[in-house]
């Protein structure tokens, strides 16, 4: 059978695909089927292309399992050995269970990232449209860049890329329902376990402790779902209960929420009050009393844990985000007890009092907040891009002391009277340098964009993006001092040749048919000279050296 | 910027101003110039803190003998750090125009344990400090006591000033303050018997002491150095010790006495209730305790303490305590009543008996406030109906008014729900509130809402107990799990510290854009502190109509006081009182005109006049007729739209010219014709 190499988890025969028998193999990377008696696969399909698995309802004639790819199409395998079908399917499903959201998570990233990508940056796209989609390179060699150069742009938001929260509703997605036999049904999800994974710690815990040496997977949810822990009105959770212990952790964590105070001083209303009145003063008697009904007694457990759920919701989404918040937090809570010293005043405290007395209606606003300018060279910002020209460099130190000398020579200037020109020969000068004159006619030069029309104008511009990401692959390849990179500059050579012929000489020859002057594509054609000399260069030393 | 209010130059650290805030300024200024008092109502994110010390500050700087004093009184510790920051702000203004450093001195007082009685407060020019440091006559006499008399008293955040004072006067005793006190007496009689084998002439000259300091307060008094003292009535100025308290071991023997007798009162099996006069009657008839003695008794206990040299007065708070309530009941034959209850209504099984001495007449702890400075400003973002505080604080205002929000786009939205889409009435009314539909209407109400809402909505709840029962009925019914699709939900407790970290978990959820809800309850600490500014509170939801429980004994005595004394109908005043709660509850969501905010009432009884009428003005006026009510479906498309339409940005040219001015546009003839008419005078 073909790819030898690869691990095969799983067989499963008897499994029929468009009503003809074969086999099932769950590969490593990879499902695929193949019909019986023969040695290929008719149907293959990388674990990163499925999108998800669907199965046959139980009780159903058909044991089916379904396989939805990302394209929106989909493949049906039908268990057809009857004494086993529904165990197969079951082992196919739940391998399949495993294997997927491994490849799942890599394959949607990257996918997501590209869409995103093409989405946010129009010019990317044209440029994808016009190097991918006319195959002047292939879509990974455009990728191989720009992933890489996007991740070390954005290394740091990757980093803190924001997780997905967890919906405060996940308990109730599972709500039970009646089977009809006395018996309740809960709809367990992974997501759902995840959820409670990753807001009750604790219960994460208890599942690594049980499972499944002590209990199985089922037999720990069953329980979780019999436990007073999960229903919120509880009270005393049993001994004998394997939660009673998360409850007390979550009672602990509460109560250290508690006592831990908040942040903000603004919303504390332990010190609300400037005073509260001395004991047995007051019309309000409003004494501790000690005995609470039943009833009260549960409704006010149900509130507890509604501010604990949430507020533990509420952490998981932010657990990240917290590690590096809470430095900054910590600095400014050394405060120590001189809360009335203005000196000593934390400086939260301070913020919240100038942000409630704040009205930014009444002042006037001191003016939009401003990036600072990161400026690698400075001289280059300020003078502009300066004309490269081939030989001759002048440094902006060159350019000012040039310009101090003109103006010093201006300074000293004085005109000599004796040798002046004739009046008539001094008026054609003007004649010759005024607008329309004989030496002004570059000036009345009409610009491009008044020569060219506009969609030859756009066609250049894509025609000169396409052309530097081209040039800009082919140059990241020097110095070449991989096997690697030699094999990727020799490609980008011939992609810049195929390039020319495809793109940009139909382009030249269409601005020869609008009788435009060809020199607009001059300087296009000079920059894959340019590279075009270099790869010459490169390979006549390589010749060289191996000779 | 400087402005010129009726003549009077006030340096305001702003470059523009509202127009209410001119306003206001401007009614301010009539009140101090009269030298009267005021009763100002100006909705809360419009400047009210600032325009009033900047206005006062300028007075005090212009006629520095007409006003000494400015003493700023608001409620909760965040307010007046916040009043301090403001007045900072305004006096580094005044340095940079003026160029000259101030020599104003400002003190704030804030938490008992930092308590400053140093001298400086004589000497500051601005004092602020929390409202019990003045009405409160144990912590005044130590504070306040010295005052000048041309002081401006303002009190911030007054719509619940009448509960304070009650609070202040009034004291309640259990079982367990007469075994304490019974162990400071028998401290005190061993203390003393100590101090007679040591040194009797200590004692002697305690005696002597006592006729004397309270010959000084009578001198004080009548040349009114001194802020009177509730507690300290003037006929024992004018009198002498009766012979009976006037050695410390028979002033002892007399507080034993006392206390056996009260203690005979709490073995109770029914509830009593009876005024002052028949306590009095009654301690004559079983024990011989006269009227005149005990009125001394509070003075001549504080006389003792000082000549015993006793540290820690705390110790003392038991004994202190019953000495205050036996002065009072023997000063006061009216505005008290004494209620003894054998055991609590909810557990009449459980002996717990209780003598609660209420006070009923807020007017009583003011009175002394009142009649000492020449300027009192009582102001709140809801004093709606204004006529009433006049009433119940028995003092004659000068000036009253009621400022609207001048508003360029129409920022908040109260609308009145009225029914379910089932057509059933909702309403927290007793007859209804168990009611499955309300309950489930509430909450498909609260469901709908958190669906089209951003960020935060706060709902009230009329008492905690209801809320708990709510929650628990919608826990069961499903209601809570579909909210929490949309909205993380928070919930206020009766633990102070737990309501902080939902809070703050409130705001978290909120800033990061999760979204919450938080249930709360009108008169609960949320509902009186926090604000929830911008995106914290985009909805309020009022469940019910928060009146006050009114099955208590004290109230039922309160309410019988104000129809006989102050002609105030029971129906009117708790009503009064239910909707000056709601106000205060609706009105935390919206904090300046840049925030927007809807306030939606749920209960029909909203819709009726007596109920809508006794809002403030500046919610009022924008309840339409299409906002009564409404069904829950209504309701969500009105709000939509609004949503919709506050959410287009709003910039500065906006509100130029209507709701924000510059110094040219106020000096302008037509817009002084427009700001006179911000003011509605009562």
């Amino acid at each position: 059978m073909a790819a030898l190499s690869e691990e095969v988890l799983l067989v499963v025969k008897r499994v029929r695909q468009r009503k003809q028998d074969g086999t099932l193999y769950l590969m490593t990377e990879r499902i695929a089927w193949g019909p019986e008696g023969k040695d290929r696969f008719t149907v293959s399909h990388l674990y990163a292309d499925i999108r998800c698995q669907k199965i046959s309802p139980d009780g159903k004639a058909k044991i089916q399992l379904q396989l939805v790819l990302h394209t929106g199409e989909s493949t049906t395998f039908h268990f057809a050995n009857e004494s086993t079908a529904l165990k197969d399917r079951d082992a196919a499903k739940d391998l399949l269970q495993q294997l997927l959201p491994k490849f799942k998570k890599k394959a949607n990233k990257e996918l997501e990232e590209k869409n995103r990508m093409l989405q946010e940056d129009p010019v990317l796209f044209q440029l994808y449209k016009d190097l991918v989609v006319s195959q002047v390179i292939s879509a990974e060699e455009f990728w191989a860049s720009r992933l890489k150069l996007n991740s070390v742009d954005h290394a740091l938001s990757n980093n803190n890329k924001q997780e997905v929260g967890i919906s405060a509703a996940f308990l109730a997605d599972i709500r039970p329902q009646t089977d009809g036999c006395n018996g309740l049904k809960y709809n367990l999800t992974s997501d759902i376990i995840e959820s409670i994974f990753r807001t009750y710690p604790a219960v994460k815990q208890k599942y690594a402790e049980n499972v499944p040496h002590n209990l199985t997977e089922k037999e720990f949810w069953t329980r979780f779902f019999q436990s007073h822990y999960f229903h919120r009105d509880r009270i005393n959770t049993g001994q004998q209960d394997i939660f009673s212990e998360c409850a007390k952790q979550d009672e602990k964590g509460l109560k250290s929420m508690v006592v831990q105070g908040v942040k903000n001083p603004m919303v504390d209303l332990m010190s609300l009050e400037d005073k509260t009145l001395d004991e047995g003063y007051g019309s309000l008697t409003a004494l501790p009393n000690s005995s609470k009904t039943v009833k009260e007694n549960s409704n006010s457990a149900i509130i507890k844990r509604f501010n604990h759920h949430s507020a533990m919701v509420l952490a998981a989404g932010l657990r990240k985000v917290e590690a590096s918040s809470d430095q900054a937090s910590e600095t400014s809570s050394t405060d120590g007890n001189s809360r009335d010293s203005d000196f000593f005043q934390p400086p939260i405290k301070k913020v919240k009092l100038q942000e409630a007395i704040e009205y930014e209606d009444l002042q006037n606003e001191s003016g939009p907040k401003t990036i600072a300018l990161n400026l690698k060279k400075s001289d280059r910002y300020s003078h502009g891009p300066v004309p490269l020209q081939s030989h001759h460099y002048s440094t902006s130190q060159d350019i000012i002391n040039s310009v101090s000398c003109i103006q010093e020579e201006i300074s000293c200037y004085k005109p000599c009277l004796t040798r002046v020109m004739s009046s008539s020969a001094a008026s054609s000068a003007i004649t010759a340098l005024s607008p329309g004159g004989v030496l002004m006619q570059a000036g009345a030069q009409q610009t491009i964009s008044q020569l060219v029309s506009t969609d030859v104008q756009s066609e250049l511009k894509h025609l000169y993006t396409a052309a530097g990401e081209l040039l800009r692959h082919f140059w990241s390849c020097f110095p070449v001092n991989t096997p690697f990179l030699e094999e990727k500059v020799v490609k980008m050579q011939s992609n810049l040749e195929r390039f020319q012929s495809t793109k940009l000489h139909p382009f030249q020859e269409k601005i020869q048919r609008e009788y435009l002057s060809t020199n607009l594509t001059n300087h296009v054609e000079e920059m894959i000279q340019a590279a075009y000399n270099k790869f010459h260069a490169w390979q006549t030393r390589r010749m060289l050296r191996k000779t | 910027m400087k402005l010129n209010i009726d003549g009077l130059l006030v340096y305001f650290p702003y470059d523009y101003i509202y127009p209410e805030q001119y306003s206001y300024m401007l009614e301010l200024k009539r009140t101090l110039d009269a030298k009267g008092h005021g009763v100002l109502e100006m909705p809360s994110g419009t400047g009210k803190t600032i325009s009033l010390l900047s206005l006062i500050v300028a007075y005090q700087r212009t006629y520095p003998l007409e006003v000494t004093k400015l003493i700023y009184c608001s409620r909760t510790v965040p307010e007046i750090e916040k009043v301090i920051e403001e007045l900072r702000k305004l006096m580094e203004f005044y340095t940079k125009e003026t160029g000259e450093k101030n020599n104003f001195l400002a003190l704030a007082l804030s938490s008992r344990k930092n308590l400053c009685i140093h001298p400086e407060i004589l000497h500051a020019n601005i004092v602020v400090y929390s409202y019990h440091y003045l009405l409160d006559p144990k912590i005044a006499d130590l504070v306040s006591k010295e005052l000048a008399k041309k002081s401006v008293v303002v009190f911030d955040e007054a719509h619940n000033i009448d509960n304070v004072c009650i609070d202040s006067m009034s004291v309640n005793i259990t079982r367990r303050t007469l075994d304490r006190c019974q162990t400071n007496v028998e401290t005190l009689q061993n203390t003393i018997q100590r101090i007679k084998e040591t040194d009797a002439a200590k004692l002697r000259e305690e005696y002597r002491r006592l006729v004397e300091g309270l010959k000084e307060a009578n001198v004080a008094r009548e040349t009114d150095i001194y802020l009177s003292n509730p507690v300290l009535p003037d006929e024992i100025l004018q009198e002498a010790v009766p012979g009976s308290i006037r050695t410390a071991e028979h002033f002892v023997g007399f507080l034993k006495r006392f206390l056996e007798y009260l203690k005979a009162r709490l073995r109770i099996h029914h509830v009593v209730q009876e005024s002052s006069p028949q306590f009095l009657k009654d301690i004559y008839e079983k024990v011989c305790i006269d009227r005149k003695p005990l009125r001394f008794c509070a003075e001549r206990l504080r006389s003792l303490l000082r000549t015993l040299e006793i540290a820690d007065i705390a110790d003392f708070s038991a004994v202190t305590l019953i000495s205050n309530f036996a002065t009072l009941v023997s000063t006061y034959s009216k505005g008290f009543t004494i209620i003894i209850e054998p055991f609590e209504d909810k557990t009449p099984t459980i002996v717990n008996p209780v003598l609660h001495f209420s006070c009923m007449d807020p007017s009583i702890a003011i009175k002394p406030v009142f009649e000492r400075f020449q300027s009192v400003i009582i102001t709140s973002g809801t004093l709606s109906p204004l006529d009433i505080y006049p009433r119940i604080l028995d003092f004659r205002p000068v000036t009253m008014a009621s400022f609207t929000m001048t508003l360029a786009r129409t920022c908040l939205c109260p609308l009145i729900v009225g029914r379910g889409n089932d057509q059933v009435a909702m309403s927290s009314k007793f007859e209804t509130r168990e009611d499955f539909a309300v309950i489930r209407n509430y909450g498909n109400l609260l469901l709908e809402m958190s669906a089209i809402v951003p960020d935060g909505i706060v709902a009230f709840f009329t008492s905690y107990v209801y809320m708990e029962n709510i929650v628990a009925s919608w826990y069961e019914q499903g209601i809570l799990e579909n909210i929490q699709r949309n909205k993380l939900i928070f919930i206020e407790t009766q633990d102070a510290a737990e309501t902080s970290m939902a809070l703050e978990k409130y705001q978290e959820a909120c800033e990061n854009g999760r979204g919450a809800i938080l249930l709360s309850v009108a008169r609960g600490k949320v509902s009186e502190g926090i604000d929830f500014v911008h995106h914290f509170g985009r909805a309020v939801i009022m469940f019910g109509v928060p009146y006050v429980y009114t099955q208590s004994r004290i109230l039922k005595a309160r309410l019988e006081y104000l129809r006989d004394q102050f002609q105030i109908r029971e129906n009117d005043f708790l009503t009064f009182d239910a909707m000056r709660h709601a106000a205060q509850c609706v009105g935390r969501a919206i904090r300046g005109k840049t925030d927007y905010g809807l306030m939606i009432f749920a209960d029909k009884r909203y819709a009726r006049a007596d109920k809508r009428g006794k809002l403030p003005r500046w919610i009022q006026e924008h309840i339409t007729d299409g906002s009564l009510n409404l069904t829950i479906d209504e309701t969500v498309q009105l709000s939509k739209h609004f949503l919709r339409q506050m959410a287009q940005p709003f910039r500065r040219e906006d509100q130029l010219g209507l709701s924000l001015l510059t110094l040219e546009q106020l000096q302008s003839e037509e817009m002084l014709q427009k700001i006179s008419q911000i003011a509605q005078q009562v």
